[in-house]
Order: C-alpha cells, then sequence, then structure tokens
C-alpha cells in the first residue's frame, strides 16, 4: 500500500477514534494525546544524552503562564497557548546556563533540583501563581463552527481535535528537527561529543537548543491541558508525573521517534482503561509496576524493538517475492 | 437514558429536564415500577496514593451503609423502593482524573449524587458540575464559593471544627500556654494553619514560631521536628497532616524526646502510632474524630444510626482501617436519603432543595447551614463536633463542642489568619 494511504487510512482512524469510545474513554483520549506531546518532546532533548527530571515542570511553566496571560491580560487562548510553549522554551535557556555546565547524572540531579525550585516558587507567591491551590477558573478555549462541525470545547471531542491537530503539527516540526542536520548533530553530541567538539560543533549551544525545544513544546503541552482542566497547582506538576514520563520513554523505547510515544499509550491505556475495567482499579499501582519490570527484564530495548522486529520480518519476506521481478 | 441525552450535546438543562421527568413519572398513581431498580451514587475519591487514607476507608464505610439501608428495605421515593449501589471512580487526588470520574459517573454510570473528597480535585471537576447541575458533596468546604451551587459540605466544616479541640485544651489544661505547628503547604495544610492559628489566638496561647510549612513531597521528618520542638513548645500542632505525615512526625517527636502535649486534626491508625511510639508517649493525644464504638456517641443528639454496630462491622471487615472518614460519606448518604424520601425524588435539584430546608441531621447533632462570610454561600451544615483524646491506648470523645458558639466569640479572628493566608472563598485564585 503507498505510503500516502496509510497516512490517510492513519487520519481517518484518529478521526473516527472518539466516536467508537465511551465519554470517560473519550477524556482519557484528550490526556493521552496531550501527553504524547510531553513525551515526544521529551525525547528530543534524550537525543543529547542528557536525561532530565525538570521536564514536567516546564510543562507547568507553559500552563502556568498560559494560564496568568489569559487570565490577567486577557490574551486569546490559542495565542496564550503559543506563548506559553515560547516562555517555557526562554525559561529552559535560562536554567541552561546553570544545568549545561553538568552532564549525565549530575545533569539529572540538577534538573530536578531546578524544576523543584520552580515549584516552590509558585508555591511560595500566591500572588499571581495562586500558592499551594493553585490557579483556578482558567479560561476554556473558545466554542468555535468550521461550518460542518462545532467545537464545543467542554466536550472531549470537540478538545480532542483541536488538541490532535497542535500535536500533529508539533510532532511533525519535532520529526523535521530530528531528521535535519540540527537532529543529527544532537545524536552527535550524545554519542560523540568529542569528535563533535574537535569537528566545530558548539556542544553546548546544542544541548541548550534542544532543551529549549523540548521545552518549548512540553509548555504547549502544558497549555493545552490548562486550558482543558481549568485549573492547576504545583502538586499537579511533581516528580510523581516526571516518573510517568520517564517510564513512558524507557517501557517505550527511546531509539525511535514513535518508542515514547508507543510506550505512552500502551501503558496509558492500561493503567486508566484496561486495569480500571477488569476492576482492578486499587491494585493498578501494584500490576502497573509489575508490568513495568516484566517490561524491562524481558524488554529491553522498549516496545519499539517488537514493532522494529516485526517490520523486519515483513521487509524481510517482501525481498524474495520481489527479487524474481527484479 | 443520560447517554441519548448526551449524545445530542449536554446542557445543564437537557440533563435537570431528564431528571425532572423521572421524578415526575415516580408520582404517577399505580407505577409501582421500582421494583428491582437501584439508585447509583459516585464515590469520586483517592483511592490510591497519598491521600487514599480519606478516601478509601470512606467508600468501605458506604459498603456497609448501603447493605444496612438495602437489607431495610432501600431508599424510599415516590414510585416505591430502590436499593442503592455505589460505583467508585480513583481519581488519585488530581483535578484532571476527577474531570474524567465525573465524566464517567454522570453520563456513563447514571449517578444521582457524586460524593467527594474535594480540595485539589473540585476545580477540575467544577465545569462538569456546572454543566450538569449535578448534586456533589465534599469533605472541604473550602471548596465552596458563591459559584458552587451544586456543591454542599454536609459531613464536616474542615479545617473549622479544628477550633474546638483548641478550645477544650485551654479550658481542662491551662497550663499549656506555647505552641508550634507543622503542616503540608498544600490546599488542606493552609486554611487549617489559619484554623489552628485563630483558636490559639483566642485561647491566649502564644505561637513560638511561624507555622513550619513542608513540602508535601517530603519524606525525612527528623529536620521539620527537629526545628519544631527546638522552642520547647508546650505543644506542637500538627495541623491536618495526612496519615502519612502524621505518623512520622509524631515517631520522630517521641524518639526527639518531646515530653509535651500533641495536638492534631486527625490520628487516623493511631494504633500503629502507639505501636511505633510508646502508649504512656500518646496518652492525651487530642485529635477530631471518634471510633464509632464511643459510648458518648449513643446519646439522644447523634444522628448516625447505630454508630457502634457500624464500627464493630466496619473493623469485621477491615481491621485496623477506621480513619477519619469511614464513618463521613456514610453520614452524608444517611442526610441524602432522609433529603430524597422526603423530596420523594433522587432528582439533585429536588434533593439538594429537600436537603436545605430547616436544621440539618448532623452524624454529630441537628446543624445548621452556614458559611456565607467564610465560603460565599449556605452550603456547609454546622453544629457541634467532639473533641477526642488517646486515653490507655484508646480514642475516647471528651466533650462536644459547638462551632458556631466559637464563631461567634472569634470569627473575626478566623477572618484576619483566613485572609492572611489567602483563604477567604473571595481571595482564592
Amino acid at each position: 500500500m503507498p505510503k500516502f494511504l496509510i497516512w490517510v487510512a492513519v487520519l481517518a482512524a484518529l478521526i473516527a477514534l472518539p466516536h467508537g469510545l465511551s465519554f470517560s474513554q473519550q477524556e482519557i483520549l484528550v490526556f493521552l494525546t496531550i501527553n504524547v506531546l510531553l513525551v515526544a518532546s521529551y525525547r528530543l532533548l534524550t537525543l543529547t544524552g542528557e536525561w532530565s527530571l525538570a521536564h514536567v515542570v516546564i510543562m507547568g511553566v507553559g500552563a502556568y503562564s498560559s494560564a496568568l496571560l489569559t487570565k490577567k491580560l486577557g490574551v486569546y487562548v490559542p495565542v496564550s497557548m503559543l506563548l506559553g510553549g515560547v516562555v517555557a522554551a526562554l525559561i529552559a535557556v535560562l536554567l541552561s546556563f546553570p544545568l549545561f555546565r553538568m552532564k549525565g547524572f549530575y545533569f539529572l540531579i540538577g534538573s530536578f533540583a531546578a524544576g523543584e525550585i520552580i515549584r516552590l516558587l509558585w508555591k511560595r507567591f500566591r500572588d499571581p501563581f495562586g500558592g499551594a491551590k493553585g490557579i483556578k477558573g482558567i479560561d476554556p478555549m473558545p466554542d468555535f463552527s468550521i461550518g460542518f462541525y462545532q467545537f464545543d470545547f467542554f466536550e472531549p471531542t470537540s478538545y480532542y481535535y483541536f488538541a490532535g491537530v497542535i500535536v500533529a503539527f508539533c510532532l511533525w516540526i519535532l520529526w523535521r528537527i530530528e531528521k535535519s542536520p540540527v537532529g543529527l548533530t544532537f545524536h552527535a553530541v550524545h554519542w560523540q561529543d568529542k569528535l563533535a567538539q574537535a569537528s566545530g560543533v558548539n556542544v553546548r549551544a546544542y544541548r541548550t537548543l534542544a532543551f529549549a525545544i523540548a521545552s518549548g513544546f512540553a509548555g504547549i503541552s502544558g497549555a493545552l491541558l490548562a486550558h482543558y482542566v481549568g485549573t492547576i497547582n504545583p502538586n499537579a506538576f511533581d516528580i510523581d508525573l516526571m516518573v510517568f514520563v520517564l517510564t513512558w520513554a524507557i517501557v517505550g523505547g527511546t531509539a525511535t521517534f514513535y518508542g515514547p510515544i508507543l510506550g505512552c499509550v500502551v501503558l496509558t491505556v492500561l493503567n486508566e482503561i484496561v486495569l480500571r475495567e477488569l476492576g482492578l482499579e486499587q491494585m493498578r499501582p501494584l500490576v502497573y509496576g509489575a508490568i513495568m519490570i516484566l517490561s524491562i527484564l524481558f524488554l529491553p530495548n522498549g516496545l519499539e524493538s517488537i514493532v522494529q522486529k516485526l517490520t523486519k520480518r515483513r521487509a524481510a519476506k517482501s525481498a524474495p517475492e520481489r527479487s524474481p521481478a527484479e | 437514558m443520560i447517554s441519548k441525552i448526551v449524545k445530542s450535546g449536554l446542557t445543564r438543562r437537557t440533563f435537570l429536564k431528564s431528571t425532572a421527568v423521572t421524578a415526575m413519572s415516580a408520582g404517577l398513581p399505580g407505577a409501582s415500577l421500582a421494583a428491582g431498580k437501584t439508585i447509583k451514587i459516585g464515590f469520586l475519591a483517592p483511592l490510591t496514593g497519598a491521600v487514599a487514607a480519606w478516601g478509601k476507608p470512606g467508600l468501605d464505610g458506604c459498603q456497609i451503609w448501603a447493605e444496612r439501608v438495602n437489607a431495610a428495605g432501600g431508599i424510599k421515593l415516590g414510585d416505591g423502593s430502590y436499593s442503592v449501589e455505589f460505583v467508585s471512580y480513583d481519581n488519585e487526588y488530581d483535578p484532571a482524573k476527577a474531570r474524567t470520574g465525573a465524566t464517567k459517573l454522570i453520563r456513563e454510570d447514571g449517578v444521582s449524587f457524586i460524593m467527594m473528597l474535594g480540595g485539589d480535585t473540585w476545580p477540575g471537576v467544577q465545569p462538569v458540575a456546572d454543566k450538569t447541575g449535578m448534586l456533589f458533596s465534599t469533605l472541604l468546604p473550602s471548596d465552596l464559593s458563591p459559584d458552587t451551587s451544586t456543591l454542599i459540605a454536609p459531613a464536616e466544616v474542615h479545617p473549622i471544627y479544628n477550633v474546638t479541640g483548641v478550645e477544650w485544651l485551654a479550658e481542662n489544661k491551662p497550663e499549656l500556654k506555647t505552641a508550634v505547628m507543622c503542616a503540608q503547604d498544600d490546599a488542606l495544610g493552609l486554611p487549617s494553619v489559619a484554623t489552628y492559628l485563630a483558636a490559639f489566638e483566642a485561647a491566649g496561647i502564644e505561637m513560638l514560631d511561624e507555622p513550619l510549612l513542608f513540602d508535601p513531597a517530603t519524606t525525612d521528618f527528623a529536620p521539620v521536628v527537629t526545628r519544631l520542638i527546638s522552642k520547647n513548645p508546650d505543644i506542637v500542632c500538627l495541623d491536618t497532616c495526612y496519615s502519612d505525615y502524621v505518623h512520622p512526625i509524631a515517631e520522630q517527636l517521641f524518639q526527639q524526646g518531646f515530653k509535651g502535649q500533641i495536638i492534631s486534626c486527625t490520628a487516623d491508625f493511631y494504633d500503629q502510632m502507639i505501636a511505633k511510639t510508646s502508649e504512656e508517649f500518646m496518652e492525651g493525644f487530642v485529635f477530631q474524630f471518634p471510633d464509632f464504638d464511643d459510648p458518648a456517641l449513643n446519646g439522644d443528639n447523634i444522628n448516625f444510626t447505630d454508630p457502634n454496630g457500624f464500627y464493630a462491622e466496619f473493623n469485621t471487615r477491615h481491621p485496623g482501617q477506621w480513619g477519619a472518614v469511614s464513618w463521613e460519606y456514610a453520614s452524608i448518604m444517611d442526610l441524602w436519603k432522609a433529603a430524597a424520601e422526603k423530596a420523594g425524588s433522587a432528582s439533585p435539584d429536588a434533593v439538594a432543595a429537600a436537603m436545605k430546608e430547616g436544621k440539618g441531621k448532623h452524624a454529630f447533632g441537628d446543624a445548621d447551614w452556614w458559611g456565607t462570610e467564610l465560603f460565599g454561600i449556605d452550603n456547609a451544615l454546622v453544629g457541634d463536633w467532639p473533641v477526642v483524646a488517646i486515653e490507655k491506648g484508646k480514642a475516647r470523645i471528651k466533650d462536644f463542642r459547638s462551632i458556631p458558639d466559637w464563631y461567634a466569640r472569634h470569627g473575626d479572628l478566623l477572618v484576619k489568619h483566613m485572609k492572611a493566608y489567602d483563604q477567604m472563598w473571595d481571595q482564592r485564585s
């Protein structure tokens, strides 16, 4: 099947998807879509070899910025979402000055500390951040019509379409960045940093660039979340959610663009739908943890390795079939 | 039916219209169609995670309540008796998951009423409540505001009842003159801090230091306790700390040799605390939530049905799990049941109207709907509240104190401290 038709089929499936789900599953789909952008943006940072523990807090920076811009300054919601991403990227640039004096494990711990400082600032300054209770009554995305479809953003289906378009566009940009010379340089910075440096690559600048871009998109995901749920607080961006993001990335695998997305989708469906439907609601942390350990033990290269095996097998099968024609 | 409505776009009007039709049909002559019918009640609270201690025991209590009510003939509405069934959703104390849960309970499960813990999760649910008109309850009246017309706080006026414990201490142990306090820096901790500050000031007890606010992610309480007791206070106040904090803090106080008075909003699973410390250390620990086998709960003023039997049944099924909320959600259900039977309908509007007619039958005695000054709306049921102390390893009610009486005398202090912590309804962003 030509690649174009595959993409059309995927698009049709994604458009039809919410109509085959229950209302609560549609809600979960909205949060899943937002989390896909969060984890995909996180992968961009990991391309340079650095794993941050501040990514979820940076997501929160986008959420707080966008919420405050609409509440205090009356900025139009879609514009504030974009600005939320910009503010998150700028904060990342600021953080990069102290953080990129460190590498590896030290960067990981440093990023955690930086994230906690931001969270504590949200708590400390009740004006404008709302303190521990955070901000509530955040303006929702204004409803609008495009003729054949009325967007009512209280409804999860409408917000899924809206968020889906934004997330798809952001994923396309992330994909283009990864495949561009800049993305290849990110890989070089990770695997051959001394060689890259010797070749004239400013390693620190590229790490900062990856951190800022990843943070910008994380900020947009935070803004999408804030304007849907209508409330944010510092605890919503704590280390618990960061552990989930790490888990999605590790279980999915970070060698491919789709690996972390796969991890996010599979684990979210498992945690939020399958285990709840099976009546294991209160045992979810236990079952989820067990599945995570098992997947790491038996799938050390992540869920993406299954896809890679399947696609290789298909390619191997189709190769001899093609050879006579050749 | 609800799913049909929402397919064409859910509005508050269509939702309420459907419930009104149901309510009207209940009044049709000879329409005894209720046999075998069930009313579903939503339970939307944390069942896992750090705050689960204020959700899970409540659900366990509700299951006992439902069995008792069903065995006694169910809920008697206009068209006959209905059995009651609880449908739970674990919101993990997360506003986004609470929104998903509210959507599921209303639009898929067709519940008639939803009970929540509240706090951080309520703002996520509020748009759903506004849109559907569903009646919700919270254990935390600080969720109330003039915008929350479908939210009631009928079980406890957290944290206002904490004033009763301090008042009792001041009267019965006048030698206690100084206090320090710690709390987690969150939506539960801060209004409680303001309340205790007002109560200590009203009682003439001096605060030796600013309240020590720690991050909810704190796991090592040794430095917290060291700083707390460094000024040699008579009283250490644990505010409304989660049980995951109360236990290690009490343990640290014991290990660091504190000999003074401890006061706390809760002391869930206090038997475990005694096991970690000692019976002598925990003697006189004052808090606000009684065991329901307490003889003081057999008085005529108590509206909770058979508290001793309820406690015995709970402990048989869930030994060692009795906590502050074990009875609270069940007591809300007592109020809801009485209101639904009075209205002859389970419709949220009808039940809410019936519930707020006259005095409310609160678990600890008849009470008034109150709260305009503090919450901007009279949706909190306020009356007497027990003061509990541990004596020889067992929680015992020492007294029942009137919250409205305290407020009439010292309300200005409470408002002052609430304002200082930005906790008044018009200060919440």
